[in-house]
């Protein structure tokens, strides 16, 4: 009996990975993008209802009130912070790059492109991806590449786009590679999402050292990204005279477990990764 | 219990899986809620039982969660195997099976994951992601399940399903 019923189990198992395994490989061919996209959108909205009956129900609840509302207060008082942090860490590179190459590498457009403001309804359900779903998609104009933001900095970059919806692969992903310079030391490199907190593998240069704290923009090297974004702040630097590049720990400046509203960046066309 | 009711308790599961199950975060962890009716319904039915709510579950899933779809439903299908074979496999414990289980196929689902991740090309970390989030969703999943387990068999028993007539 107890054999019989594992055969069977097994019997189905193989057939039900043999077809699952088909629909993995074919829905993941550029030409099956259009039909996935129609039906991921069919889900977008009952996504956007739960997250709003959930943002709404979450603040009502008699046992969570306070720490609800502690919370909240938390997490302005924390946006408050980042976007603060931001700015100074802005005002700092506006002071330490030349004007005239600023201009030149159109360092101030990067703070004046046109936002489209959306919200962010789902997050990815496994933690090995770090990707949210936002409530623009298509016809919204929304397109993958676009470049996503928050009020503390950098976000990622749309990789999926449906009719109302899109998914934005965030620094921390762990396929998100990000080319950035620290800000003060001038050091160039790579941010590499781990899936939490951010690696930073940067070029040495004899004698320059990273300060913990020091904050890491983006370079704009390959127009993935436009220049002078905020990625995040140096926890630790790690220098190996003998290494052919540094490391670095980042903390991201945004907070990706808290973010509820992000702004797309519609006016700049990434070059194709 | 009737295809319709599992249908739409998978289906806000997996709602409820993209908006609330991230913001109840612990130790850099969060439950899986599909994973955990998938893995309960294993215990309550067995694993062919568990295996078509895993498709059902998984597609739902796949559709509100980037990249191509079928990945979920093929990694809680391999979850809902292993949870079906250790139920056969072992005595009936109320608490201590349900938790063995629960944690056994989280990491069952994961590590599928993480080998569909590498054969699509999207190569994940794989001594990090076992150390800080399989891990802990492991031992976040062991101990919920077992009041999963519980409220899906009074779900089973208030849900009967329809009696077939057959001639």
């Amino acid at each position: 009996m107890n054999r019989r019923a594992q055969s069977r189990s097994s019997g189905l198992l193989l057939s039900t990975a043999a077809a699952l395994l088909v629909l993995v490989l074919f829905t993941q061919l550029p030409a099956a993008a259009g039909p996935r996209g129609y039906l991921k959108g069919a889900m977008a909205p009952l996504a956007v209802a739960t997250s709003g009956f959930l943002s709404w129900g979450g603040g009502g609840l008699a046992v969570l009130g306070d720490a609800s509302r502690l919370r909240s207060d938390n997490q302005r008082l924390a946006a408050d912070n980042a976007a603060l942090r931001r700015h100074l860490a802005e005002l700092q590179a506006a002071g330490v790059e030349n004007a005239d190459l600023r201009r030149a590498l159109a360092f101030q457009k990067s703070f004046g492109h046109r936002l489209l403001a959306a919200g962010v309804i789902g997050r990815a359900p496994d933690g090995l991806t770090r990707s949210i779903t936002i409530d623009r998609g298509r016809a919204d104009g929304i397109r993958i590449g676009m470049v996503v933001a928050s009020g503390a900095g950098l976000v990622g970059r749309v990789s999926e786009v449906a009719e109302h919806s899109a998914t934005v692969e965030t620094l921390v992903d762990a396929a998100s590679r990000v080319n950035s310079y620290t800000q003060q030391s001038g050091l160039e490199g790579t941010v590499i999402g781990e899936g939490g907190p951010l690696a930073m593998e940067l070029l040495p240069r004899p004698g320059v050292v990273v300060a913990p704290g020091e904050s890491v923009l983006t370079s704009g090297i390959g127009r993935l990204f436009p220049r002078g974004l905020v990625v995040g702040q140096v926890t630790r630097f790690y220098r190996r005279d003998s290494a052919t590049v540094e490391q670095a720990d980042l903390a991201p400046a945004v907070d990706f477990a808290a973010v509820s509203m992000v702004l797309v960046i519609t006016d700049f066309t990434p070059a194709a990764p | 219990m009737s295809r319709l009711a599992a249908g739409l308790i998978l289906l806000l599961a997996a709602l409820l899986q993209v908006t609330l199950a991230p913001r109840l975060e612990l130790a850099g962890a969060f439950p899986n809620l599909v994973l955990l009716l998938v893995a309960g319904w294993t215990l309550v039915r067995g694993a062919g039982g568990g295996i078509r709510w895993a498709v059902a579950g998984g597609l739902l899933l796949d559709l509100v969660a980037p990249g191509p779809l079928g990945v979920h439903a093929l990694a809680l299908a391999a979850a809902a195997y292993a949870t079906g074979f250790l139920q056969r496999s072992f005595e009936v414990d109320p608490v201590l099976l349900p938790a063995v289980s629960g944690a056994l196929a989280t990491v069952v689902y994961n590590l599928v994951l993480i080998a569909i991740f590498q054969l699509l090309g999207n190569p994940v970390a794989f001594l990090p992601a076992l150390q800080a989030w399989v891990a802990p969703s492991a031992l976040y999943d062991a101990a919920l399940i077992p009041v999963v387990v519980l409220l899906l068999r009074r779900l089973d028993r208030a849900l009967p399903e329809p009696v077939a007539i057959e001639w």
